[in-house]
């Protein structure tokens, strides 16, 4: 369901788990990134600050 | 003498001598009990400790560490005077947990690596060392309680442990109560978050992390894990300082941040004398198969680190040093200090396919792509290995083995696919081979490397 | 509530519902109770279709969890007018704390306190929903799970409280979203078969058993005259054979 909602910066392998990239996430999309984090079914995304 | 004689006597006697060159971790003969230790070494040099005739102490254990360069010996190699000083500062910063100060100190015995012998060896014959690197560490770090993990099945050796922590709490070599802890054997299980996991009463399974250890481990406090070897050399660094520890290493007293000292090296395989080995780190693999007597058979290959190692194809590995930049430098590692020789007469993509197979058996079942992912990448390997491997198939494994890196929890997965992906170069002949003219008869040997536990009939 | 005499001319059938006076209140409160009802029962389907992992090119798994949300959303607040309206209707007493504590109600004690579980349930799902990221998964899930008993209770509270269960259309509404329910279960039951073959196997029993059993209770219960009675409601109110009293104000049988 993340890859659908933020398919920019997440895929989806042959098992449906997210293949997720290793680039920082834009500032345009965090808002996107938040939402996908939050939809996951079993919490399994994070967003982190990149310190 | 007794126990007490040999710590009043220490208490007078001059500085103790370091061991000259290797063997530094164990000592010939029989294991030392507490009194010959003390007498050896000297009592455990805890800052505090009255040292009187100019016994050597290191005032600040963790800059000690980090000048001497030590890197945990449990496989990741993580410089182990950062790790302490971080613990440290979180556990002074985090304050009192629950109204309780304190870390935690483990020392992690588990070696559930299965062509591994080195921890279990350490903790038979130089049990000692390792308990006063756990009382040092526990010091350093401000911790109130420690724990040493051993693998289970080991009921004796747990006993024993016990009594000797016993025996050193009545004399104060402890300071903080150490306790044994049994882990269950499966791959993933002595992983550092897994035993954690363990500890807070839950399955050894490995953790996602955030948080880190050093963060939040054991019962919520900052917790430092250290590999039982790593935490012996801390002892004898405690003694004798960074700079005798850094004379033997890759060049004698390498530049700073280059990995140093000694380290124990399982050998096994096609070697004439296969055992546990304490070599200077930097050695060529060559020299130390030669004080393993040499390949008892014409070898092939050898794998160095492990299960989450690689392969390299044997003559040219001969000069390759023993250490992590050097193995890493080509396509392998140095992991918890495993080297396997692989003989002619086995075959290497049966032996990879073998393991993968074990591996993939060996997932927590936590994380879709590992669960998912390697019994595939398995299939896929025993298809090269035992069918007629096509180019579908390669570029499927190849597919699979990008697919499952990084994805987990843990490194089985990465690790697996690093080891299937170093098979799949160095026995590119064999690739070849099978794929002209079928599996080679040697596939149907029996396999050189150990997986417990695990059946042929897992495979189909 | 008193309000105009409903008296027919001549007998009434036993167990007859007589209309009452239009009391805006007792009608939103039934209104707002079915309407409840068919937006849990979206809920239900959306989050069923969600656990299949129902996905098309045109219909994205997002769509399906958004809806979910919604008609949760939407149901919870047509229930809390539901338990508004219930408390403000002065002609039977079920106070707000009858809606929330179960078998406390003297109307009806029974199907009423369905009532209070099944609302207990939907805002206790609602609740650990919305604060999904700052809680435990497992805890999460645990609690979703009672979604599976918070939907048939309220179904029940609805057939044994309600006054409309015999009305052709409300029973063939209610009637047709369990059927949506129990085919969505019988499709989750038998996604990903055949691991956990016990587990499936017998939660397919008890959907069989349940719909059987429910069948059962529905004929024999909220379908025969004098329900009403036997479901509780206070005697004052019950007119017994449907005979209606001299001379009275009451609004017929609830």
């Amino acid at each position: 369901m993340c890859a659908e909602l933020l398919p920019e910066l997440i895929a989806e392998d042959p098992w449906g788990y997210p293949i997720v990239a290793a680039a920082p996430v834009p500032d345009e999309l965090v808002p996107l990134a938040r939402r996908a984090v939050a939809a996951c079914p079993t919490l399994a995304l994070l967003l982190a600050d990149a310190d | 003498m007794s126990t007490a004689g040999a710590i009043r006597a220490a208490g007078t006697a001059g500085r103790a001598l370091p061991p000259p060159g290797l063997p530094r971790l164990i000592p010939p003969g029989a294991p030392l009990h507490l009194g010959e230790h003390i007498q050896r070494y000297g009592p455990v040099p805890f800052r505090d400790a009255a040292g009187r005739g100019g016994r050597y102490r290191a005032a600040d254990l963790i800059a000690e560490a980090e000048r001497a360069g030590l890197t945990g010996r449990g496989g990741a190699g993580f410089p182990t005077g950062r790790k302490m000083r971080t613990v440290a500062e979180r556990g002074r910063r985090g304050g009192a947990l629950r109204g309780q100060p304190g870390t935690v100190v483990v020392a992690n015995g588990a070696e559930s690596e299965p062509a591994s012998a080195k921890d279990r060896l350490l903790l038979t014959r130089a049990p000692h060392l390792v308990l006063d690197g756990i009382a040092l560490a526990a010091e350093a770090v401000g911790a109130t309680r420690g724990y040493l993990s051993v693998h289970e099945g080991q009921d004796e050796l747990a006993l024993q442990l016990t009594a000797m922590i016993g025996e050193r709490d009545r004399y104060d070599q402890n300071r903080v109560p150490i306790r044994v802890v049994a882990v269950p054997g499966g791959y993933v299980a002595s992983q550092e978050t897994a035993v954690i996991s363990q500890l807070n009463g839950g399955a050894p399974k490995p953790a996602f992390v955030p948080p880190r250890p050093f963060e939040k481990g054991a019962h919520g406090r900052p917790t430092l894990v250290q590999n039982v070897e790593t935490l012996a050399h801390l002892a004898l660094i405690a003694r004798f300082g960074a700079d005798w520890f850094r004379a033997l290493g890759p060049a004698p007293w390498p530049p700073r941040g280059a990995a140093a000292g000694s380290a124990l090296i399982t050998v096994s395989g096609a070697v004439t004398r296969p055992g546990v080995y304490e070599i200077a780190l930097g050695m060529p693999v060559g020299e130390l198969i030669q004080r393993a007597g040499g390949p008892s058979e014409p070898p092939q290959a050898v794998l160095a680190g492990g299960y989450f190692g690689g392969w390299l194809p044997f003559f040219p590995a001969l000069d390759v040093p023993l250490s992590d930049a050097g193995l890493r430098a080509v396509g392998a590692a140095l992991g918890p200090g495993v080297l396997i020789v692989l003989p002619e007469s086995a075959c290497g993509l049966a032996e990879t396919a073998w393991i993968a197979g074990y591996l993939a058996g060996q997932s927590a079942g936590q994380c879709g792509p590992c669960v998912n992912g390697l019994p595939a990448l398995a299939g896929m390997i025993a298809r090269l290995a035992f069918g007629r491997p096509d180019r579908q198939t390669y570029d499927w494994a190849q597919d699979l083995l990008g697919l499952v890196a990084r994805r987990g929890a843990c490194h089985l997965p990465d690790g697996t696919a690093a080891f299937v992906a170093s098979s799949l170069r160095t026995f590119a002949d064999e690739l070849r081979a099978h794929s002209t003219a079928g599996p080679c008869a040697r596939v149907r040997r029996r396999p050189v490397l150990p997986a417990p536990g695990h059946s042929w009939d897992d495979l189909r | 509530m008193s309000g105009l005499t409903a008296a027919l001319p001549g007998q009434l059938p036993p167990g007859a519902i007589v209309v009452t006076s239009s009391t805006p209140l007792w009608y939103t409160t039934r209104a707002t109770g079915l309407v409840a009802l068919v937006l849990l029962t979206l809920s239900m389907a959306f989050g069923l279709l969600s656990s299949v992992r129902y996905q098309r090119p045109a219909w994205p798994r997002f769509v399906t969890i958004g809806l979910h949300r919604n008609t949760t959303l939407l149901a919870v607040a047509f229930t809390i007018v539901h338990v508004i309206t219930t408390a403000a209707d002065s002609f039977v007493s079920i106070p707000l704390q009858d809606s929330v504590i179960p078998f406390i109600s003297s109307y009806r004690t029974l199907w009423v306190g369905l009532g209070a579980i099944a609302f207990d349930l939907m805002l206790a799902l609602s609740v650990t929903s919305l604060l999904r990221t700052r809680m435990s998964y497992r805890s999460w899930r645990l609690v979703h799970w009672t979604a599976y008993l918070c939907w048939p209770v309220a179904v029940l509270h609805g057939l044994g409280t309600g006054t409309d269960t015999p009305v052709r259309w409300v029973l063939g509404l209610t009637v047709a979203c369990v059927a949506a329910v129990a085919a969505l279960i019988g499709w989750r039951l038998a996604y990903g078969w055949p691991a956990n073959a016990g587990a499936r196997l017998a939660g397919a029993v008890a959907l069989v058993l349940a719909l059987i059993a429910g069948g059962a209770w529905l004929a024999a219960g909220p379908l025969q005259p004098g329900w009403a009675k036997r479901a509780g409601s206070p005697t004052h109110l019950t007119t017994g054979s449907g005979t209606p009293t001299p001379a009275s104000t009451t609004g017929g049988t609830r």
